[in-house]
C-alpha cells in the first residue's frame, strides 16, 4: 500500500490548478489583438497547470482515506453550500490525463486562423471547468464546473466547426444540458430530503451518501443523476449526439471532447451516482451491463460501416466507454481499475488518433475513408504513428488499451463469466473496424502527388503520446497505483 | 342553523331569506321596465317611411360634417379644472378640522398644495395655458420636438 | 368629529415609513420644475438628478433595514420586505435611467419629462411594496400605472407606441377594475381593509372562507395582480405593449412593476389568505405551468429580439410563481432574490438591445444579429453572459435564483412542478441559444458602423453585468437578506 501522511498541505494547490488556466483566458480575451501572444500564453498555462499536477503527484501522500489534497470553506451559507475540492487517486489520475491531453489541446491548435484569442480562451474555459469537475465534492460546486465546461465546447464546436457546425453544437448542449438540468433537480431531492432526514443541510457528497432514502426515492434521485451522466458518457441509447458533434468539431475540439469531456459522465458515474444510490446501483448493474454490451456491439458495428473518420472514431469511442462501463458494472477491484485505466488510454490514444486527422485532412483535405489511400509511400512517419496509435486502440498487447481492457475482461470474468465472453467478442470488433481504417488510409495506391511528412510541431504533439501509448501498455503500474485505494473505497459502498 | 349568540350576523351561513327581499327588488326593477317598454310598444303610433329615418324629422336636411373641430384648449382647461377642482376636496376636509389638526396638519395640506402648485407652475411654463394661435406657434417655434 | 380619532390618526402618521418614496417624489418634482425653466431638449441634467434622487432614496431604504417602520395606522410598513423589494426597484429605474438618454435622443424624443415619469413610477412600486392596506396598495398600483401608461406610449408619432400605450391602459383599467372590485367584496366580508386584519378576521371565522363572496374577492383580487405579472392567460397585452414601448421602458417594465406586482401580491395572500392557502396554492399550481409553457413555446418562435425577451418574462414571470406555489420560507424569498437577479440580467440584456438598434428598431431581430459577437466584442459579451443568465446557467444570477425558487418547490413537496419547471428552462435553452449562434456562428453583416458606445449605457451594462455575475458567484449574502426580508 502507499504510504499515508497525517496533514495535508495547506496552500490551495488545487484552486490554483483550477483557476489558472481561467485567468489565463481572461488575459487571452482581453489581449485578442496579438494573435502570436495568445497561442503563448495558452500553451504557457497549459504546461504550468501541467507542471502543478505532476509536482502534486510526485510530492503529495494520500491520507488514510486515500486523499491528498482537501480545500474546504463556505460559499453560500444561505444553502449551507461548500466550497469543497479535494483530489484522491481517481480524482489525480483524471487531473493528470486533462492537462497533459490540454497541452497536446494547445499545440494542435497552433495552426487556427480566425479568432485566435477566443479559441484559446475557450480551450482554457474548458481545462479550468473539467479540472472543477474532477476536483469538485460539493454537489453545487460540482453542478457549476460541470455547465462551464459545457460552454466552451458549444462555441467550439459552433464557430470553428464544419459545414453543419450550427446544428451539431445546438444538438451537443440541448442533449447535455436537458440531462443536466434532471442532476439539478435530482441534487436538490436529495439536499431536501437529507436535511430533514438529519436536520444538517448540506450539498457534500461524503455527507449526501449517509442519507437514508427508500428504494422508490433512490431510483427517481438516481434516475435524475443518470440522464446527466448517461448522456454524457454517452451510454447507448443517448449517445446519438456524439457523432454529430464530434463530425463537426474542429480538430482540437474533437480532441477534448472524446478525450475528456465525455470521461466526466463515467467519472459522476463513479464518484457521484454509484457512492450515493448504492441500494440502487446494485440493482440496476445487470442491466448496466446489458447496455454496456449493447454498446460495444451496436457502435462497433456503426464504426465499421462509416466513411467519415471521425465518425468512426466517435462510435469506436462509444464502443470503448461500452467496455468502460462493462467494468464498472462488474463491480470487481481488478475491472473497475480496468475500467479507469482504459479511460486514461482511450483518451490518450483516441486523442491522437483525432489529432492525426486533422494531420491529414490539413495535407489531403477529406476525412473520407474512400478517397484516402496509400498513405505509408508518401509520408512514412505520420503513417508509423497512425499504425502505432490505431493498435494501440484496437488492444494490441503491449501497447495502452490492452492493459485496461485485458484487465476489464478478467475481472469481469470473475463475477459474470458471460459478460466477458460476449467482451472479448465485441473487442474482436475494434479489431475489424480498426484495421479497415488501416488497410483504407495507409495501404493502396497514393492518391496525391505529393503529401508532406510531419513538421516538428507535429512532431511534438505525436511524439509524447506515442511514449504514454508505449508506458501504459508496458508499465501501467505507475497510474494503477494512485487508484488502488479509491477503488477499493468506493466498491466497499456496496452492501 | 343561525347563530343563537346573534353577535356575529356574518358568520351564520348564508340564506335564502337573506337575499329574498334583493331578489323581489330586482324582479319588480326588471317587471316595471319591460311593462313600460311593452306598454309603448302596443301603444305607440308606429310609421315607416324613408322621412321617418332621418335626423330631423321636420324637413330639415343636416349640412357639414357631423365632426365639429373644437379647440384644443377647451379640452385642456376642461382637464385642468377637473383636476385641480377635485383636490380642493382634499382642503376642504382639512378645513374643517384645523383646529384640532395643529401644525402637522398645516404641514401635511401645504405639501398637498405644494404639489398642485408645481403642478401649475409645470403646466404655465410649457404653455398650456396660454390661449390664441399666436402664442401656441410661438411655443413650437421654441420647441425642437417633431 | 370626534377628537380621539383625529389625535389616533395624526400620532400614528410616521413620516419615516414613507420617507424613500417622498423623496423620490420630492426629486421628481424638483426635476419637473428644473425642466421647465431649461430650454427644451436639454436632458443631462436630469439624467443626473435622478440618479442621485434614486442614491439618496436607497440611502434611507438601507437605513430603514432592520428597523421596520409603521405608519398611518399600520397602512404603510416600511419592513425589511419593502426595502429589499424598493433596492430591486431603484436598481431597475437607475439601470433604465442610465440607457434611456441616449435612446431617446437616438429616437427623436430628448425630452425631460420622462425622467420624473420613471421617478414617480419607482415611487408608486415602492408604495405597491410597503402597502399593507389594501387602499395604499391601490394607490400605488394607481400611482405606477399611470406612469407606466405615459410612458409605454411616449412616442406619440409613432404608431406601435402609441398602441402599446392604449393596449396597455385599457387592459391596465380593467385589471384595476377586477382588483377593485375584489377589494371591495373582501371589504363586504371582513369589514377591513387592513391586510393583517383581515387575515385574523378569516381565519377566525372559519365558516366565512367557504363563502362565494371570500372566494370571488381572493380570485378577483388575484385576477388584477396576474394581469400586471402578465400570467398566462392575463398575459395577452405583455408582447404588444413590451415590443411597442420604449426599448428601456420596456426593460423596466419587466423587471420593476412586475416586481412591485409580486411584492404586492405575496403580502396579500400571506397576510390576508393565509388560511385559505391550498386553495390559492393549487389555482397558482395551474397558472404557473401555464404561464412556463406557453411563454417559452411561443418566444421559440419568434424572431424579433424584443418580442422574443417578451414572451421569455412571460415564462420568467412562471418561475417565480413556482416560489408562491411554494408559499414557505425558502420560496418567497426565492422571488425576491429571483426579480433581483432578473433585473439585472433582463434590463442588461435589453440595454444591449438599446446599443445594438438602429432608429426605429427595425433591426433588433435574429438575422440582423448575425455577427454580433465579433464587430462588437463587449456587447457580445455581455449579451451572452445574460443570455447565459436568463438560461439558468451557473455561475450567473439567474442560476442562482431558479436554484433558490426550486429548491424552495422541492422542499414543500412540489416535486412535479419542479419537474415541469426544468423542462421548460431546457426548452428556453433553445431561443437564447439561438440568439447566441446568430452572434457568433454567423458571418457579420456589413453596417454595424453605426454602433456607437455612449458612456451611460456602457455603465448600465457594466453594472448589470457586475449583478449578474456577483449574484451568481458569491450570492451568499444577498441571499441572506432575502432571508431575513420575508416575514
Amino acid at each position: 500500500m502507499i504510504n499515508t501522511v497525517d496533514t495535508l498541505p495547506a496552500f490551495p494547490w488545487l484552486s490554483l490548478m483550477v483557476f489558472l488556466p481561467l485567468s489565463g483566458a481572461l488575459l487571452c480575451l482581453l489581449h485578442t489583438r496579438s494573435e502570436r501572444d495568445c497561442r503563448w500564453l495558452g500553451l504557457t498555462v497549459a504546461v504550468a497547470t501541467f507542471g502543478i499536477a505532476i509536482w502534486l503527484f510526485l510530492s503529495q501522500q494520500p491520507n488514510a482515506s486515500g486523499w491528498f489534497c482537501v480545500e474546504d470553506i463556505e460559499w453560500i451559507g444561505r444553502f449551507s453550500i461548500r466550497y469543497n475540492l479535494a483530489m484522491d487517486g481517481i480524482a489525480l489520475v483524471m487531473v493528470l490525463l486533462t492537462t497533459f491531453l490540454q497541452i497536446v489541446s494547445m499545440l494542435l491548435a497552433w495552426p487556427v486562423r480566425r479568432h485566435v484569442g477566443l479559441f484559446f480562451a475557450l480551450l482554457l474555459i474548458l481545462e479550468s471547468g473539467l479540472l472543477g469537475i474532477f476536483l469538485a465534492q460539493d454537489l453545487i460546486l460540482f453542478y457549476l464546473f460541470w455547465e462551464v465546461a459545457l460552454i466552451p465546447m458549444f462555441f467550439l464546436i459552433g464557430i470553428w466547426g464544419h459545414n453543419r457546425r450550427h446544428e451539431a453544437a445546438l444538438k451537443f448542449f440541448l442533449y447535455t444540458l436537458a440531462g443536466s438540468l434532471f442532476m439539478l433537480l435530482a441534487i436538490i431531492g436529495l439536499y431536501v430530503i437529507h436535511g430533514d432526514q438529519t436536520g444538517h443541510y448540506s450539498f457534500l457528497i461524503s455527507d449526501l451518501a449517509r442519507t437514508e432514502l427508500t428504494l422508490r426515492q433512490e431510483y427517481l434521485l438516481f434516475g435524475g443523476f443518470l440522464a446527466a451522466f448517461a448522456i454524457k458518457s454517452p451510454l447507448v441509447p443517448f449517445h446519438t449526439w456524439l457523432p454529430d458533434a464530434l463530425s463537426e468539431a474542429p480538430a482540437v475540439g474533437s480532441l477534448d471532447l472524446t478525450g475528456l469531456l465525455i470521461k466526466t459522465g463515467v467519472y459522476g458515474l463513479i464518484r457521484i451516482a454509484f457512492p450515493l444510490f448504492p441500494n440502487a446501483t446494485s440493482e440496476c448493474l445487470p442491466i448496466f451491463g446489458t447496455f454496456a454490451l449493447v454498446a460495444l456491439f451496436h457502435a462497433g458495428w456503426c464504426a465499421y460501416h462509416q466513411d467519415d473518420i471521425k465518425r468512426l472514431l466517435a462510435y469506436s469511442s462509444i464502443s470503448h466507454l461500452g467496455l468502460v462501463v462493462l467494468g464498472l458494472a462488474a463491480w470487481t477491484f481488478t475491472a473497475w481499475q480496468g475500467s479507469l485505466l482504459l479511460m486514461v488510454s482511450h483518451g490518450i490514444t483516441t486523442g491522437a488518433l483525432l489529432a492525426m486527422v486533422a494531420m491529414i485532412r490539413q495535407r489531403i483535405a477529406t476525412r473520407n475513408l474512400q478517397k484516402l489511400s496509400g498513405l505509408w509511400a508518401q509520408a512514412p512517419c505520420l503513417s508509423a504513428l497512425f499504425l502505432l496509435f490505431a493498435l494501440a486502440s484496437l488492444g494490441l498487447p503491449g501497447l495502452a488499451n490492452f492493459s485496461g481492457e485485458i484487465l476489464v475482461l478478467i475481472g469481469t470474468f470473475q463475477t459474470r463469466p458471460i459478460w466477458a465472453i460476449m467482451g472479448i467478442a465485441g473487442v474482436v470488433f475494434a479489431a475489424a473496424y480498426m484495421l479497415r481504417l488501416i488497410q483504407r488510409v495507409l495501404w493502396g495506391e497514393p492518391t496525391q502527388a505529393e503529401v508532406a511528412d510531419l513538421s516538428p510541431r507535429e512532431w511534438l504533439i505525436l511524439i509524447p503520446l506515442a511514449i504514454l501509448t508505449v508506458w501504459l501498455g508496458i508499465y501501467p503500474a505507475t497510474f494503477l497505483k494512485p487508484l488502488e485505494t479509491p477503488v477499493l473505497l468506493a466498491l466497499g459502498g456496496l452492501p | 342553523m343561525s347563530s343563537t349568540t346573534g353577535s356575529l350576523p356574518t358568520t351564520a351561513p348564508i340564506l335564502f331569506e337573506d337575499y329574498l327581499a334583493l331578489g323581489i327588488y330586482v324582479g319588480i326593477a326588471l317587471f316595471l321596465v319591460a311593462i313600460l317598454l311593452l306598454l309603448s310598444w302596443g301603444l305607440g303610433h308606429r310609421t315607416r317611411s324613408r322621412i321617418k329615418n332621418e335626423p330631423y324629422e321636420s324637413g330639415v336636411y343636416p349640412t357639414d360634417n357631423a365632426r365639429l373641430k373644437g379647440p384644443v384648449p377647451f379640452y385642456l382647461v376642461a382637464i385642468f379644472f377637473i383636476l385641480f377642482d377635485i383636490e380642493v376636496i382634499f382642503v376642504a376636509s382639512w378645513a374643517v378640522a384645523y383646529d384640532r389638526l395643529g401644525w402637522a396638519g398645516f404641514g401635511q395640506v401645504s405639501f398637498f398644495t405644494l404639489v398642485l402648485l408645481v403642478g401649475l407652475l409645470h403646466l404655465w411654463k410649457t404653455g398650456a395655458l396660454d390661449w390664441g394661435p399666436s402664442a401656441a406657434r410661438q411655443n413650437r417655434k421654441n420647441q425642437d420636438i417633431p | 368629529m370626534d377628537n380621539n380619532l383625529v389625535q389616533i390618526a395624526l400620532q400614528n402618521v410616521n413620516m419615516w415609513a414613507i420617507m424613500p418614496s417622498l423623496i423620490l417624489i420630492c426629486f421628481g418634482m424638483g426635476l419637473l420644475l428644473i425642466n421647465v425653466f431649461l430650454p427644451r431638449g436639454t436632458t443631462k441634467h436630469a439624467v443626473w438628478i435622478s440618479l442621485i434622487g434614486l442614491v439618496v432614496t436607497g440611502l434611507f431604504v438601507f437605513k430603514g433595514w432592520g428597523d421596520p417602520q409603521y405608519g398611518f395606522n399600520d397602512a404603510v410598513a416600511l419592513d425589511n420586505f419593502a426595502a429589499f423589494f424598493n433596492i430591486t426597484f431603484l436598481v431597475a429605474a437607475g439601470l433604465t435611467i442610465l440607457m434611456s438618454d441616449e435612446y431617446l435622443r437616438r429616437e427623436g424624443y430628448p425630452v425631460s419629462e420622462y425622467y420624473p415619469l420613471v421617478l414617480f413610477t419607482t415611487a408608486g412600486a415602492m408604495w405597491m411594496a410597503s402597502g399593507t392596506d389594501m387602499m395604499t396598495i391601490f394607490l400605488g398600483l394607481e400611482v405606477m400605472s399611470v406612469g407606466l401608461y405615459v410612458l409605454a406610449g411616449f412616442f406619440r408619432n409613432q404608431v406601435r407606441s402609441n398602441e402599446a400605450g392604449l393596449k396597455y391602459f385599457l387592459l391596465g383599467a380593467f385589471s384595476t377594475g377586477f382588483l377593485l372590485y375584489g377589494i371591495a367584496l373582501i371589504y363586504g366580508v371582513t369589514g377591513s381593509t387592513r391586510l393583517t386584519e383581515i387575515g385574523i378576521y378569516l381565519n377566525a371565522h372559519t365558516s366565512l372562507l367557504g363563502n362565494p363572496m371570500t372566494l370571488a374577492g381572493l380570485v378577483l383580487i388575484a385576477i388584477g395582480f396576474l394581469f400586471k405579472i402578465a400570467v398566462v392567460p392575463f398575459h395577452m397585452w405583455t408582447p404588444d405593449v413590451y415590443e411597442g414601448a420604449p426599448t428601456p421602458i420596456t426593460a423596466f417594465m419587466s423587471a420593476g412593476p412586475k416586481a412591485a406586482a409580486f411584492a404586492s401580491f405575496l403580502r396579500i395572500m400571506e397576510y390576508c389568505f393565509f388560511s385559505l392557502k391550498p386553495e390559492w396554492t393549487a389555482m397558482l399550481w395551474v397558472l404557473a405551468v401555464l404561464t412556463m409553457v406557453v411563454g417559452n413555446v411561443i418566444a421559440i418562435t419568434q424572431t424579433n429580439i424584443k418580442r422574443m425577451l417578451a414572451y421569455s418574462s412571460i415564462a420568467h414571470a412562471g418561475y417565480a410563481l413556482v416560489g408562491m406555489v411554494a408559499a414557505n420560507e425558502i420560496g418567497y424569498s426565492g422571488i425576491l432574490f429571483y426579480m433581483l437577479a432578473y433585473a439585472f440580467m433582463n434590463i442588461g440584456a435589453f440595454a444591449v438591445l438599446v446599443l445594438a438598434g438602429k432608429k426605429g428598431e427595425d433591426n433588433l431581430t435574429l438575422e440582423g444579429f448575425s455577427g454580433f459577437g465579433y464587430k462588437r466584442p463587449f456587447l457580445g459579451v455581455a449579451m451572452t453572459i445574460f443570455l447565459f443568465s436568463l438560461m439558468g446557467l451557473p455561475p450567473t444570477a439567474g442560476f442562482a435564483g431558479k436554484f433558490y425558487i426550486f429548491a424552495g418547490a422541492v422542499k414543500a413537496g412540489y416535486l412535479w412542478l419542479a419537474v415541469i419547471g426544468v423542462l421548460n428552462s431546457a426548452v428556453s435553452l433553445y431561443y437564447y441559444l439561438r440568439v447566441m449562434v446568430y452572434m457568433y456562428f454567423r458571418d457579420p453583416l456589413e453596417d454595424y458602423a453605426w454602433v456607437s458606445m455612449p458612456v451611460s449605457v456602457v455603465v448600465s451594462i457594466v453594472i448589470a453585468i457586475a449583478g449578474s455575475l456577483y449574484l451568481g458567484i458569491v450570492p451568499g449574502f444577498v441571499m441572506e437578506l432575502a432571508k431575513l426580508a420575508v416575514f
